[in-house]
């Protein structure tokens, strides 16, 4: 079990930098969610800290020992890969027990931490078998099995459920998220689908062009983003931003936007800072379920062009005058077609505000 | 570094039997080019370029070079066509493909002296197989001397020699044909792509790198074969197939010329060395420009 | 994906064209082995033997060595071949699954060694051989062989390595093992096709070299097929019948051994298909 920090860590691939300066402290234990869109290094930033990868410079530190340009088996790490990468040719047992026969333990030794491991992942009778005579989840546990051998300070998983399909991997997320709870071992995993880093995170990096745009815990970053990609990408469906334009300021800090062209007017919202004065351009952020409904025929409105009905809830996608599509959560199932003109209100105690550059207001 | 030291160890005996065997020999053979040996294990004296302005204003090393070159287009485009024909229908499903996959190469397991019989023989006028056969089909009414002109004697070397080889580029070929997906091809066919469409647009192009290496070192290889032409014309009738490889061998051991043979390497090897780097340089900008 | 009727008979003609290219000179040559000499020489040629000797291998065995040859040639050759990929497998590894300064120059430099018509190094190699002591011993003949084939083989491993996944390495990495265990552990389980590939490249690229065979080689106990046989036709020049029974002799070893193993050969090359 160890903590881990990462100061000034910066990768490039020749001329291209895929990491560009990440500090992060993560303590012993925690279960951490590296998160981002595709190329914005979350997976080179996993191997650098398994050292599949060499920084191009900063420090890597675990357990409070430097082990930056160290070979991963010194690190005191362990890594599920995408594919699982399981030995094709060794058997199941030999498999789990491999990390162990490498650090040249007693045979004895070795059958006796397998035997455990297997009985724990349900492995057991497969024991024998080769992995291609196995399942998806089969694998995937094997694979777990031969990173917990080793009894590692740190867990790397590098977006192990993407080979699943998708009832599998509800399944496999549950298993991760147990073993979570029994290991107590400091976790990083690496992934691209929101909805698995908000569910097994303690805590989230999110990261885009190689920096870390936010980290904190997930309903941190669902309720507090500190910026408008944060705040789109965390969250499904997706944030709306309207463009919109400070019109007003009351005494109390709060400001009066306007977004003319969606057909917003006069929403009185308040700033997490100081308040921008007026004639400022912003972007409203609003959530789909931040959307209410409204019989009032001056709210805003628009035109429904598709609605997705989930069963228990339906999202409405609403074109507004200005052409933008907005989505608006829905629960009731009212007799909602496209075609329709949708009107609703907006909560502004819920919309967040960002100005040109995309930071947080 | 440490996985350097490894790496290079894992390197090191492959490179060195190369050395060895390769590039020492090589440079002897350059220090060769510039002596007057005669006789092998006799002594020379260094003579500067002596050899080289020898070489380069005789008749027959032109003509031999001429030789060498008709020798190697005439193959690469022969071989060329027959591999890549025989690639793509061992590329299909048809009973027997196992089997013909194995057994296509036989031509290429046995040896060059087993072809040189066989075609020695099938290609005689007297007691031959292919003379007889023509007859009676009525469409020659003389045997046809295969090796009596120089014209017919190139023309059946290069036949026979791309007879032995092809089936093994084809098989080189297949090795990369298999690896274009099967999915690719059905998507064309979706597409609505006919068989040569699919062949230039998908497969074509796909080959292309195998197809470059193969190019370049079937080249090369084909350039130094010997055996196949010793044995069967020795270079003849009159030198008429007599390629570089045949003067080399002919100028040391018949006649007695080492150095003079050695020079002769060297300036082949300087031609083949710029072929090689050419190709080489011009596939890799095809590359960057793609 | 049906084929019309058109592509299936085109597909039939040139299938059957190659069988007849390919085949057909072996049969000739196999069948007229057996056959009597007057059979051999008629103005018709015979596709199905008319007659049936055994003389002309009777001749064989009796003027020449050839089951000495045979010996000589099987031996130099399945030391080549194994020498071959003992040399070959690490050093391929090496340039296409581990990073070193100058690995993609060296790499060319290698291929380059094709460069040289093999006549140049011809006489120094004598030469060589001969202050070390090594004319007319096999261990000569192994050693070019093995020089000769090795930079093909080392292409040719190279599409076999690319074959196992890079994740599979890391793992084992992360797992621990150094790089000698994971070449050994790892990677040669997951490419034996192509190790016997190589190997039977390498066997057979032995079996038919002549050059070297016939300078470095000088006496008849040491003789390789290809010269011995090349012996034969300078001997006995228009003695058909013995000709061709000698080159049934040199085509059977060949084709047993790779009725055997000319599977795995192509099945290392083409394991795509099964995919």
């Amino acid at each position: 079990m160890s903590g881990l920090s990462l100061h000034a860590v910066r990768k490039r691939f020749g001329d291209t930098e895929v990491v560009g300066g990440v500090d992060l402290d993560i303590r012993d234990g925690e279960f951490v969610v590296f998160v981002g869109p595709s190329g914005c290094g979350k997976s080179t930033l996993l191997r650098l800290i398994a050292g599949l990868e060499t920084t191009s410079s900063g420090q890597i530190h675990i357990d409070g020992r430097d082990v930056t340009g160290e070979d991963p088996v010194k690190r005191g790490i362990a890594m599920v890969f995408q594919t699982y990468a399981l030995y094709p040719h060794m058997t199941v047992a030999t498999n789990i027990g491999f990390p162990l026969e490498m650090g040249k333990r007693p045979k004895e030794e070795i059958d006796r931490k397998v035997a455990e491991i297997a009985r724990t992942l349900h492995l057991e009778p497969y024991l024998q078998r080769k992995p291609r005579e196995l399942s998806g989840g089969q694998r995937q546990r094997v694979a777990i099995g031969r990173a917990i051998v080793r009894q590692p300070g740190v867990f790397l998983f590098d977006e192990p459920l993407s080979n699943l399909d998708a009832e599998l991997r509800i399944q496999m997320r549950l298993e991760i998220a147990r073993l979570h709870q029994q290991l107590k071992t400091t976790m990083i995993y690496v992934t691209h689908d929101q909805v698995e880093a908000m569910t097994l995170a303690s805590r989230i990096v999110v990261l885009r062009g190689g920096k870390i745009e936010q980290t904190g815990a997930p309903i941190e970053l669902y309720e507090n983003p500190d910026n408008s990609f944060v705040a789109g990408f965390i969250g499904s469906p997706k944030m709306n931003f309207l463009s919109a334009e400070v019109v007003g300021r009351t005494g109390s800090n709060e400001v009066v936007v306007s977004a003319l062209q969606a057909g917003l007017r006069d929403l009185t919202v308040t700033p997490r800072g100081p308040a921008p004065a007026p004639g400022t351009p912003v972007t409203l952020g609003i959530r789909p379920e931040h959307f209410l409904p409204s019989p009032d025929q001056s709210a805003v409105g628009g035109t429904v062009s598709v609605i997705e009905r989930l069963g228990g809830v339906s999202y409405v996608y609403v074109q507004l005058p200005d052409g933008s599509v907005v989505t608006v959560e829905r629960r009731e199932h009212e007799h909602i077609e496209p075609g329709q003109v949708h009107r609703f209100a907006v909560n502004p105690a819920r919309v967040f505000l960002f100005d040109n550059a995309g930071f947080r207001v | 570094m440490k996985s350097t030291q490894l790496a290079l160890s894992f390197v090191a005996p492959a490179l060195l039997v190369l050395l060895a065997v390769l590039g020492w020999p090589l440079v002897q053979a350059v220090l060769l080019s510039f002596q007057n040996v005669k006789v092998i294990g006799s002594q020379g004296s260094f003579i500067g370029f002596g050899n080289y302005a020898k070489v380069l204003a005789d008749q027959n090393f032109w003509g031999a070079l001429g030789r060498s070159a008709i020798w190697v287009l005439a193959n690469a485009v022969v071989q060329t066509a027959l591999a890549l024909g025989t690639a793509l229908i061992l590329n299909q499903k048809f009973p027997g493909v196992r089997i013909a996959r194995t057994w296509v190469i036989i031509t290429w397991i046995v040896p060059t002296v087993v072809v040189v019989i066989i075609w020695r023989w099938l290609l005689s006028s007297s007691g031959g197989m292919i003379n007889p056969i023509l007859i009676q089909l009525n469409l020659i009414e003389r045997p046809i001397g295969f090796f009596q002109s120089r014209e017919s004697a190139m023309t059946s070397l290069i036949l026979i020699n791309s007879w032995r080889w092809f089936p093994f580029t084809a098989l080189m070929m297949l090795a990369a044909l298999v690896n274009i997906p099967f999915e690719l091809y059905e998507a064309g066919r979706i597409d609505g792509a006919g068989a040569w469409q699919r062949f230039k647009r998908i497969t074509w192009p796909l080959l292309q790198p195998t197809l470059v290496v193969l190019g370049v070192v079937g080249t090369l290889l084909s350039f130094n074969v010997f055996d196949v032409i010793w044995l069967l014309t020795a270079g003849g009738p009159a030198g008429g197939t007599q390629t570089l490889p045949v003067l080399i061998y002919e100028t040391a051991f018949k006649g007695y010329q080492l150095s003079e043979a050695a020079t002769i390497s060297v300036l082949t090897s300087i031609v083949l060395m710029g072929f090689a780097l050419f190709m080489t340089r011009a596939m890799n900008s095809a590359e960057a420009q793609r | 994906m049906k084929r019309s009727v058109v592509q299936s008979f085109w597909l039939a003609l040139s299938g059957f064209g190659l069988l007849l290219v390919i085949g057909l000179p072996f049969w000739w040559v196999i069948t007229g082995s057996i056959k009597l000499p007057r059979e051999i020489i008629g103005r018709v040629p015979t596709m199905i033997p008319q007659s049936f000797t055994l003389q002309h291998f009777q001749k064989l065995l009796q003027a020449s060595d050839f089951l000495v040859y045979l010996i000589n040639s099987v031996l130099v050759s399945v030391a080549s071949a194994i020498i071959v990929v003992v040399l070959a497998v690490p050093a391929a590894y090496a340039f296409f699954r581990m990073r070193f300064p100058g690995r993609n120059g060296l790499y060319r430099a290698i291929l380059l060694a094709y460069a040289f018509p093999s006549i140049v190094i011809l006489i120094p190699l004598y030469g060589m051989f001969s202050a070390l002591g090594l004319i007319d011993s096999p261990l000569a003949l192994i050693i070019v062989n093995v020089a000769l084939a090795l930079p093909f083989s080392i292409w040719m491993m190279r599409s076999f390595l690319s074959n196992v996944p890079r994740e599979i390495e890391e793992a084992a990495v992360v797992d621990g093992a150094p790089p000698a265990v994971i070449l050994v552990r790892i990677m040669i389980p997951l490419i034996t096709p192509g190790i016997a590939s190589v190997g039977i490249f390498a066997f057979i690229s032995a079996w038919t070299e002549y050059l070297f065979a016939s300078v470095l080689i000088v006496s008849d106990a040491r003789r390789t097929i290809p010269v011995g046989f090349a012996g034969i036709i300078g001997q006995y020049q228009i003695d058909w019948g013995l000709l061709l029974a000698g080159a049934t002799a040199a085509i059977l070893p060949v084709v047993l051994l790779f009725a055997f193993v000319g599977r795995w050969f192509v099945a290392g090359l083409t394991e795509g298909a099964v995919k």
